[in-house]
């Protein structure tokens, strides 16, 4: 057991050294390295954090999403396997909050330069801020529902949740939108010049490692205390068995 | 561009562009030490 905690925690300094000299190689080519936009100028910059991030909060609901359904298989036939499904489902609904925040915030700070207008209630953006409305939803439903069935009832809204993830991704191609058109994948005219590709793929990378990180750090912290409230349940039982001599 | 032309806070594009990369810091990193203060003021299992 010793041993493995050991071994837990120098690959977890190891990934967390790795992603940050990754993150750093990424800022230093996104800011310093890689021509200025022609037509956008500097504020073009915000696309290498944007974009990364933005396909990255796609990602986080599904594995909330496949955590959420591991839970709901478990929960009567396996309570202890469907504890650590639930921590992982938090843990990646937290994520998917925080990546999904920033898509927004850097959108916003990017359409005020470029479009002078902070917003436009078109399909993706407000797709996109539906999405992070139901992830807050499942998280403060969780925090103060008092039910005793949060964790099953949070567990069906992040199914219903997941539905949105696919409508976020398509909604550049199946309407006409103020948000620009997909960079990979939406016809002959998209894609990105050569001189702009290290900057998004080492953004690209270096925010995956880091979101790994952090979702397997909350995970772990999701156990830990998961275990104390079973020790402390545990030892609360303990306590009552005791006979008074 | 430079580390003075990205402080440099005269034009709206400038501002956004120093303000969307110190969002995403501040939010990243602010998300990580909540989880690590957390780790540190939680009781590890008595095994």
């Amino acid at each position: 057991m010793e041993q493995r905690t050991h071994t837990l925690r120098s690959v977890a300094w190891l990934w967390f050294g790795i992603s940050v000299a990754v993150l750093v190689v990424g800022f230093r080519q996104a800011l310093f390295l890689t021509p200025t936009d022609a037509a956008q100028g500097d504020v073009g910059r915000i696309f290498y954090y944007h974009v990364p991030i933005a396909m990255l909060s796609l990602l986080f609901p599904y594995l909330n999403f496949a955590g959420s359904l591991a839970y709901l298989y478990w929960r009567r036939r396996d309570p202890l396997k469907a504890l650590t499904a639930d921590a992982f489902a938090v843990a990646s609904a937290e994520v998917a909050v925080v990546y999904s925040t920033i898509v927004l915030l850097t959108g916003m700070l990017w359409g005020r330069a470029a479009w002078g207008i902070w917003w436009a209630w078109d399909a993706r953006l407000t797709s996109m801020l539906l999405l992070w409305l139901l992830y807050v939803s499942y998280l403060v439903l969780r925090r103060f529902s008092s039910t005793g069935q949060s964790h099953t009832l949070a567990a069906v809204l992040s199914v219903f949740a997941a539905v949105d993830v696919p409508i976020v991704y398509m909604s550049i191609r199946w309407w006409r939108t103020q948000h620009p058109a997909p960079v990979f994948g939406g016809g002959p005219n998209s894609g990105m010049d050569k001189s702009m590709l290290p900057a998004f793929f080492w953004n690209l990378a270096g925010w995956a490692i880091w979101g790994v990180l952090i979702l397997a750090f909350r995970f772990a912290l999701e156990r830990r205390r998961q275990i104390a409230d079973q020790e402390a349940a545990l030892q609360a039982i303990e306590a009552s068995l005791e006979i008074p001599q | 561009m430079t580390w003075h032309s990205l402080f440099d806070l005269s034009t709206m594009e400038h501002r956004h562009l120093l303000f969307a990369y110190a969002a995403v810091l501040v939010i990243q990193g602010g998300y990580f030490g909540w989880i690590a203060w957390n780790w540190s003021h939680s009781k590890g299992t008595r095994h």
